[in-house]
């Protein structure tokens, strides 16, 4: 029997972002569902079997960094990779040492995608913290 | 021993009367004469009596005149002592000049003011000693211009002293001619130490201008990064839809109807990514320009008024010539006064190292051919070499330290707004001229 692909969650306000993402992370090979809102993902049943989360950092209500530290609250330890069109260093720097495995700068590569969700799923945490930021 | 008696009456009345004349023939007629004696005497008493009272009154009045003098004395020292008082406090000195003698008195706080030792005779020679020596040939020119007045025009003029100790004093002058007795142009003037309003000012020119600086360079820094922001969003999809789009296209085989989906997607988000740069042109273009009439003199006026303090600081002279005739143009009057403003900030950046001449700025409007109306500036600065006149007018092209090199390519493209031209031309001396014309007529 074949394994089940991880799952990818993608939560982003933006609508463009959910139609796409989700499309060439299938193109990897995972399984994807997207969620227009942290509040929606929250009430969701995929939560507990979300292997990686692609979450935007500025989203109306509830914030990327809140659901991460609602996340971290309820002990659900699902890997984060924030996704942000701010480019912003200190806030980037700030995500990583919160713990969360990658910051990507909208618009990001699909090799720099690639990276950061293949080591959310295998349980890396902050690598690129070693790496300058904006290297994609 | 009536017989007796008589006699000696007589004697005694002989002796009492002067010069006493014919004896009395009878008692009567001696008692006539002793009555009308009395009656002299009594109206030489009351005379002597009245004249006495008068010379009291005339004592009293001059008593009086004198204890008012004295008064008068008294508030006239008292007046000047506070008149001295208030100029030392104002720090504020009088002089008056007589121009056919050259002679010049000074108050005390003048003195003061110059450092120079009270009463001394003052000399042009020593004040010229006192002036910063850039400021020498205005005071020359001052002077010039004051005896070649006619009419009653006064003058004013702001000029500096260098003190032996190297330190500057800020002097604000004012003078009214008058004639003096014998119909002489003579000049009373007063002259204030502006030292540490001025100081005052300049500080807070200069926290100003930084506060708008951080303010300029803050906004530009939250407009970019919204802008940013607004435009990544897109782009962040054709680049995730490329991606797609390519592996799906490489697949074996095909998925050509993923692919033409993602290609769809594409084009979607670049026109997101055109929409939120049209948003933009909408912000900042010139859609909402406002047109009215304007005066252009009185728009350079205000610009003028608006940097005066500015130019002072950097020491530039401002010789305006507008024409009188000049007639309203039709435009946005903030965008012109943006255009002189910067024309005016070249101008005196320009002269900034000039140390040899004055730094003469010249403002001339003018009527020129084709109903245009023509405003230009000259400066006396560092000119213009051939690469910087062909770039001059490049977005982002500066040659000044700190510079944007924004000015001239948006003082054009505001001139061009306005159907005139923006252009810039070397003097015959030192220097360069910039001017724009633009037409009378209604903006297109």
């Amino acid at each position: 029997m074949i394994p089940a692909p991880p799952l990818v969650a993608v939560v982003d306000d933006d609508e463009s972002v959910r139609e796409s993402l989700p499309d060439l992370l299938r193109q990897f090979g995972y399984a994807v569902r997207a969620f227009s809102s942290a509040e929606e993902f929250l009430a969701s049943d995929d939560l507990a079997r979300t292997d990686c989360l692609l979450l935007d950092v500025a989203m109306p209500g509830m914030t990327g960094p809140d659901l991460q530290r609602e996340l971290t609250r309820r002990r659900q330890q699902i890997p984060v990779v924030f996704i942000t069109a701010h480019r912003d260093r200190i806030i980037r720097r700030r995500l990583l040492e919160l713990g969360a495995v990658d910051c990507l700068f909208k618009p990001f590569s699909e090799g720099a995608l690639r990276v950061a969700v293949e080591a959310a799923i295998r349980g890396e945490v902050a690598a690129s913290l070693l790496l300058p930021a904006g290297t994609y | 021993m009536t017989e007796r008696v008589i006699p000696r009456k007589e004697v005694l009345i002989e002796s009492s009367v002067p010069g006493g004349g014919v004896p009395p023939a009878s008692m009567d007629e001696l008692r006539r004469q002793i009555r009308e004696r009395e009656t002299r005497v009594r109206v030489r008493t009351r005379e002597l009596e009245r004249k006495t009272r008068e010379l009291l009154a005339a004592n009293r009045d001059l008593e009086r005149a004198i204890a008012e003098r004295k008064r008068a004395g008294d508030r006239l020292r008292r007046s000047e002592a506070l008149l001295a008082e208030a100029q030392r406090l104002s720090s504020t000195g009088t002089f008056s000049w007589n121009v056919a003698t050259d002679e010049i008195t000074w108050s005390e706080q003048l003195y003061r003011i110059y450092e120079l030792e009270v009463g001394m005779p003052v000399t042009v020679e020593r004040i010229r000693s006192r002036v910063h020596p850039e400021d020498v040939s205005l005071i020359e020119k001052m002077r010039r211009a004051a005896r070649e007045q006619r009419g009653d025009a006064g003058f004013e003029w702001q000029y500096r002293l260098l003190m032996p100790d190297r330190s500057i004093k800020y002097l604000h002058a004012v003078a009214h001619p008058t004639r003096d007795r014998d119909g002489r142009l003579e000049y009373i003037a007063v002259v204030q130490d502006v030292t540490e309003r001025r100081l005052a000012e300049e500080a807070l020119d200069k926290s100003r201008s930084e506060l708008a600086r951080v303010a300029r360079a803050s906004s530009l820094g939250v407009l970019t990064a919204s802008i940013a922001h607004e435009v990544n969003q897109p782009l962040s999809g054709i680049v995730t839809n490329a991606s797609t789009c390519l592996r799906m296209l490489a697949a074996d085989p095909p998925d050509v109807d993923g692919a033409r989906e993602t290609a769809l997607r594409m084009i979607r988000d670049g026109r997101r990514a055109a929409d939120v740069i049209a948003r933009l042109r909408a912000l900042f273009g010139k859609e909402d320009a406002v047109t009215e009439s304007v005066d252009l003199n009185s728009a350079v006026r205000e610009v003028i008024a608006l940097v005066a303090s500015e130019l002072w600081r950097n020491r530039v002279v401002v010789r305006t010539e507008l024409a009188d005739d000049l007639g309203p143009v039709t435009g946005d009057r903030i965008q012109l006064q943006q255009v002189i403003l910067n024309l005016i900030r070249n101008a005196s950046d320009a002269m900034c190292g000039v140390e040899d001449r004055p730094r003469q700025l010249a403002l001339r409007t003018d009527r020129v051919a084709g109903d245009r109306v023509r405003l230009s500036v000259q400066d006396a600065g560092v000119g213009l070499d051939p690469e910087s006149s062909r770039r001059l007018f490049e977005a982002f092209y500066t040659t000044k330290r700190g510079g944007m090199g924004i000015g001239l390519s948006v003082s054009r493209s505001i001139i061009e707004g306005h159907r005139g031209d923006l252009c810039a031309t070397p003097n015959d001396g030192p220097g360069a001229t910039f001017s724009f014309s633009i037409p009378c007529g209604s903006r297109a």
